[in-house]
């Protein structure tokens, strides 16, 4: 009774399940279906070990694979006109995939997993990506013919806001890193005056870069990314006008404060000057005629340079060639 | 130039959805949600790729093609016996000078063929490729023990190896980056390639024009 049972069950198991192949006499228990026994008398039943009672009907045998009908100049995107698996009998090119055994050969496409498995461009061939273009060309404009180049593009489209798009496959096709925004931005292209890019340099801080004399706003505090580049937009809007006020206590700027050094009314021009006037004698007045001397706009050009920009051969040379004119050495 | 929308006949009815709408994200979204009536009534003659270059704020838009039909192979797919209808909406297209794209997945040779696809879709459409080239692999790698229990010094090394691809488009409207990343997007082959776009946009500064405290000091002098 128990085979009788089980001979029912695996028989609608395998009517179900007809790529499994035959289930050993083992796997009796595989399937919790119901089955009633009369059903599956007149089916394809198990061989019976102990006689040939139940014979099994003969299968159908396969036909030829279409690839042996297939036309030279057949229309591929008929074939495979979207993603699909591989399929053998399709495909008339002999592609062999797989480890090879000893002595032998990568096997053959019939019955292969590996050919399966990977993901295939049969549907994308030239002809299918030309033919899916042209349909698709109706949607798309043109870009207009005057921004040609990336600094007419610069000029009349100054600023710039960058967001990343994230496309995986995974449990979720939502990434939290999307909402971010960078806003960029030449502040050459904005109007702004002396004071206003010095405090607007200040109020900025890292954000600047100034190889590039770019301000990069980075916003990513709002949920959603259009609410980040809103936020953003208002984050320069709030930069510029603030920049544009003079505070009541700005007036207290010191020279510590300054963002470059200025030789005008620094101690080294006080030196300078007093040095000269004691060399040469003279009063008050002759500040001005020494101040318009060609050495000592030549010192001032120096020292500017060496406190700017830094310590370099050539700015050090420069400030002694100066000295030793300004000196008379 | 104006820009244009796409309605589809099978799609679900959106009441809210006004002619000519004033939010233009609201609009974009709504695309995919649109009547047959809609389709019907506010189906217009597509104008032509005029040269529109003179005047920058307004540029052609198109929508992109919702690809249902293209790739539900195993569906059976009822096709709409109306035809699909563009329609040119009055609102400016945002410009992108930059589209750069980054592949990445665990099998090179699919990487290969989808750059020559992605490639290919590129110059059908007219747009214009600045720089394609693969970055260097990156290997993740751990070792574990290979037994359930003790045996330490018998382990087990595995590594997880991701390629990539780098593509840069240049110079693409809105409606051609629309159309054209849909189109690469859902041909991206399964679990092995994955895609990141970063996308530059450009605008005009509008309210930065001229600071507020000017406006203000001629009011205050004018009330005086």
């Amino acid at each position: 009774m128990a085979s009788h049972t089980s001979r029912s069950l695996l028989s609608l198991g395998r009517i179900s399940a007809s790529g499994l192949g035959l289930q050993g006499p083992l796997s009796r228990v595989a399937y919790a279906t119901n089955v009633s026994t009369r059903y599956s008398a007149g089916k394809t039943g198990f061989p019976d070990r102990a006689g040939g009672k139940f014979a099994r009907r003969p299968r159908r045998a396969p036909g030829e694979p279409r690839t042996e009908k297939m036309p030279v100049d057949q229309d591929w995107t008929a074939v495979y006109p979207a993603a699909a698996p591989f399929r053998p009998g399709s495909v008339p090119l002999p592609v062999r995939m797989g480890y090879p055994v000893k002595r032998g050969v990568p096997p053959e496409k019939k019955g292969n997993l590996e050919l399966i498995k990977i993901p295939n461009f049969l549907h994308l061939t030239p002809a299918a990506i030309k033919k899916h273009c042209e349909a698709l060309k109706a949607f798309c404009t043109e870009w207009p013919s005057a921004l040609d180049t990336d600094a007419r593009c610069d000029e009349h489209f100054p600023i710039k806001a960058e967001s990343t798009d994230y496309v995986s496959a995974g449990p979720s096709v939502r990434n939290p890193a999307a909402r971010a925004v960078h806003l960029k931005v030449k502040l050459s292209s904005l109007n702004l005056d002396d004071h206003a890019l010095k405090k607007m340099l200040k109020l900025v801080g890292e954000r600047y870069c100034k190889d590039t004399d770019t301000l990069t706003i980075t916003t990513d505090r709002c949920p959603l990314r259009q609410q980040n580049q809103d936020h953003a937009m208002y984050l320069l809007t709030v930069l510029y006008h603030e920049s544009w006020k003079t505070e009541p206590w700005e007036a207290e700027k010191s020279a510590a404060d300054m963002e470059e050094y200025s030789w005008e009314g620094s101690p080294s021009q006080r030196n300078l000057l007093d040095t000269l006037l004691r060399v040469e004698g003279g009063g008050e007045e002759a500040r001005e005629q020494l101040l318009g001397r060609r050495e000592v706009r030549e010192y001032k050009d120096s020292v500017t340079r060496l406190k700017n920009e830094g310590e370099s051969e050539g700015a050090v040379m420069r400030y002694k060639e100066a000295v030793k004119k300004v000196l008379h050495l | 130039m104006k820009r244009k929308n796409f309605f589809l006949f099978f799609f679900i009815v959106c009441p809210t959805l006004l002619k000519n709408m004033a939010a233009p994200m609201a609009l974009r979204r709504d695309i995919f949600s649109l009547t047959r009536i809609l389709g019907g009534i506010s189906h217009s003659v597509p104008r032509a790729l005029g040269a529109c270059s003179g005047n920058k704020k307004c540029h052609l838009m198109r929508s992109h093609l919702p690809l249902a039909s293209r790739t539900s192979f195993h569906t059976a797919t009822v096709f709409s016996s109306q035809p699909s209808s563009i329609t040119v909406t009055e609102e400016p297209d945002t410009l992108f000078q930059k589209v750069a794209l980054l592949v990445k997945g665990h099998d090179k040779s699919v990487l290969d063929s989808y750059e020559l696809f992605s490639t290919m879709a590129a110059k059908e459409l007219g747009i214009a490729i600045s720089k394609v080239c693969e970055l260097p692999k990156d290997t993740e790698r751990f070792t574990l023990l290979k037994s359930v229990h003790i045996f330490k010094n018998h382990r087990v090394q595995y590594e997880m190896r991701t390629h990539y691809r780098f593509i840069e488009l240049s110079h693409l409207t809105g409606s051609t980056a629309r159309v054209y990343l849909e189109y690469v997007q859902r041909n991206l082959p399964e679990g092995v390639a994955m895609e990141v776009t970063k996308t530059a946009m450009e605008k005009v500064p509008d309210h930065i024009l001229k600071p507020m405290w000017e406006e203000e000091s001629i009011d205050n002098k004018l009330s005086q």
